[in-house]
C-alpha cells in the first residue's frame, strides 16, 4: 500500500543498476536514455537517466562496478523498486564472481522482495552463455524470495533492452 | 488430522495461528502454456501484464487456513534446468498443456514424465490443467490423458491426479473472475495436501533441510573457486 501511495500518482520508479566493471551498465543506460554509446569510459561514481516506459517514469541509477567501487553500492539501495543486475554473458571466467555480489546483494535488507532483472548482456558475442546457465552460474534458482526474470540484450546493438524494462513496469504495477 | 488442539476449546485465533499450514504448489508446463496466466487467473488478478517467464515468479493466497505459495516457474526449454531446484519445497504440483497446439504434445508428454519420475516429486498430488479449451480444436480430457500417456505416467509414480480442462484467459466478474475448472482442480489439490499435510510436510522439510546443506556447500565451492581465480589475475580476495 505503501509502495502504491508513494509511486502510483505521479507512476516513479526508482531502479538501480549493478553489476560488475565491463558488465555494460553505462552502455545499457545511455541506450535506454537513446543517446551516443561510443564514447563510454568506466565510471568512477554514479549516473543517473529518466525515462519513459509504459506510461512510468523510471529513474535509472547506473553505478560504476570496478571492485574498488563495490562497497559503495550500499548507499545507494534505499527505496529501489528494482534491482537490475546486469552480466557480461561472455565472460565465462567472471560468472561465478558476479553470481557472488549478487548474493551478497540479495542478503541485504534495504533490498529485501524487491524484484530482480538481469540483463544477460554482449549475447552479440559468440561464445556467449545461454539462460539456463546463466542462472545456474549466478546462482539464481535459490532465489525464492522475490520474482525474478533473465532478458538477454545486447546493450550495443538495443536488443532485448526494451523487452527488460517492460517486464520491470509490468511486475512493479501489480504490487 | 494435526488439528485436535481446536476440538479442546482453544481460542480459535490462537489455535487457526498455531495451525498455519505453509504449502507450496509447483506451476510447471512447456513455455506459452498458460502457466502465468492460470495463476493470475486464480488469484483474480488483471491477466494485462502477462509475459513470457525466464525465471521465477510467486503467486501467494491463502486457501482454508494455508498459507499458498505457487512458484511459477518459466517453461521454456532453456529455462527448465531451472525447475530441479524448486521440486524439494513442493506440496503439490500444477502441469499446464496448451491443449490446443497438438505439434508440442509429444514435447509435453516428455516433460511431464521426465518430472514425475524425480524422486523428489514422487508420489505428490498433481492437477494437470487442458488449458485453451476456447482456442479451436482445443483436445478434451480423454485425449490430453491418452496422448500424454498420464495413466501410465501417474501410476507409475504413484501420484494422485486430477484433470480439469480449462481455459485461463476466461474472466467472469461474477465469480471473481475465476475459471471455474481451475477453481476445482485447486480445491481438489488442496484438500488432499490438507488431508495428506503431516506426511508430505515432513517429507518438504526434510527435503529442504538436505537442499540448503547442499547449498551451502556449493557456495563454499564456489567461494574458494573465485578465490583461485583471482589469484591466477594477481588480485587478492581481500581489498
Ligand atoms: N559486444 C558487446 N559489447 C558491449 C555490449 N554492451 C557493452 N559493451 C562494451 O563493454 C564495455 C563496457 O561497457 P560499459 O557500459 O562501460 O560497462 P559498465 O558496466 O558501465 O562498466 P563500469 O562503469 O566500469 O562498471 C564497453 O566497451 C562497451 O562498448 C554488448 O551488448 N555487446
Ligand atoms: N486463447 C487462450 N489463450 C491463453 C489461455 N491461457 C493463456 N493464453 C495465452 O497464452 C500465452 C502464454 O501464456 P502465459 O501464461 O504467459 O504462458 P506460460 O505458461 O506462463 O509461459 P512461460 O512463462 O513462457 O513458461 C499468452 O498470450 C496468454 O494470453 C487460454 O486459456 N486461452
Ligand atoms: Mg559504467
Ligand atoms: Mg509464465
Amino acid at each position: 500500500i505503501l509502495r502504491k501511495l508513494k509511486s502510483q500518482p505521479d507512476k516513479e520508479l526508482r531502479l538501480l543498476l549493478l553489476g560488475l566493471d565491463n558488465a555494460g551498465k553505462t552502455t545499457l543506460l545511455k541506450k535506454l536514455a537513446s543517446e551516443d554509446i561510443t564514447h563510454i569510459t568506466p565510471t568512477q561514481g554514479f549516473n543517473i537517466k529518466s525515462v519513459q516506459s509504459e506510461g512510468f517514469k523510471l529513474n535509472v541509477w547506473d553505478i560504476g562496478g570496478q571492485r574498488k567501487i563495490r562497497p559503495y553500492w550500499r548507499n545507494y539501495f534505499e527505496n529501489t523498486d528494482v534491482l537490475i543486475y546486469v552480466i557480461d554473458s561472455a565472460d565465462r571466467k567472471r560468472l561465478e564472481e558476479t553470481g557472488h555480489e549478487l548474493e551478497e546483494l540479495l542478503m541485504e535488507d534495504k533490498l529485501a522482495n524487491v524484484p530482480l532483472l538481469v540483463y544477460a548482456n554482449k549475447q552479440d558475442l559468440l561464445h556467449a552463455a545461454p539462460a539456463s546457465d546463466i542462472a545456474e552460474g549466478l546462482g539464481l534458482h535459490t532465489i525464492k524470495d522475490r520474482p525474478w526474470q533473465i532478458q538477454a540484450c545486447s546493450a550495443t546493438a538495443g536488443e532485448g533492452v526494451k523487452d527488460g524494462m517492460e517486464w520491470v513496469c509490468k511486475n512493479i504495477k501489480k504490487k | 488430522m494435526g488439528n485436535c488442539c481446536s476440538r479442546f476449546g482453544l481460542p480459535k485465533i490462537a489455535s487457526s495461528k498455531s495451525h498455519l499450514k505453509n504449502v507450496v504448489l509447483l506451476l510447471v508446463g512447456l513455455d506459452n502454456a498458460g502457466k502465468t496466466t492460470a495463476a493470475k487467473n486464480l488469484i483474480g488478478e488483471s491477466l494485462e501484464t502477462v509475459m513470457s517467464t525466464v525465471g521465477f515468479s510467486r503467486v501467494s493466497l491463502t486457501h482454508q487456513g494455508c498459507s499458498v505459495v505457487i512458484y511459477d516457474l518459466g517453461g521454456g526449454p532453456k529455462i527448465r534446468g531451472i525447475w530441479h531446484r524448486y521440486f524439494a519445497d513442493a506440496h503439490g504440483i500444477i502441469f499446464v498443456v496448451d491443449a490446443s497446439d497438438v505439434s508440442r504434445l509429444e514435447e509435453s508428454h516428455q516433460v511431464f514424465a521426465n518430472l514425475l519420475s524425480h524422486e523428489k516429486l514422487e508420489g505428490k498430488p498433481v492437477l494437470l490443467l487442458a488449458n485453451k479449451q476456447d482456442c479451436e480444436g482445443a483436445l478434451d480430457e480423454v485425449d490430453i490423458v491418452d496422448l500424454l500417456n498420464v495413466e501410465a505416467v501417474v501410476n507409475q509414480h504413484r501420484c494422485p491426479t486430477i484433470v480439469e480442462m480449462c481455459s485461463a484467459t476466461t474472466v467472469r466478474k461474477s465469480h471473481n473472475k475465476l475459471d471455474p475448472a481451475i477453481r476445482n482442480g485447486f480445491r481438489w489439490l488442496m484438500n488432499y495436501i490438507i488431508r495428506e499435510y503431516s506426511d508430505l510436510n515432513s517429507r518438504v522439510e526434510s527435503d529442504m533441510a538436505v537442499q540448503r546443506k547442499q547449498i551451502e556447500q556449493e557456495k563454499k565451492e564456489r567461494l574458494e573457486r573465485i578465490r583461485k581465480a583471482r589469484e591466477e589475475r594477481g588480485e587478492s580476495m581481500a581489498d
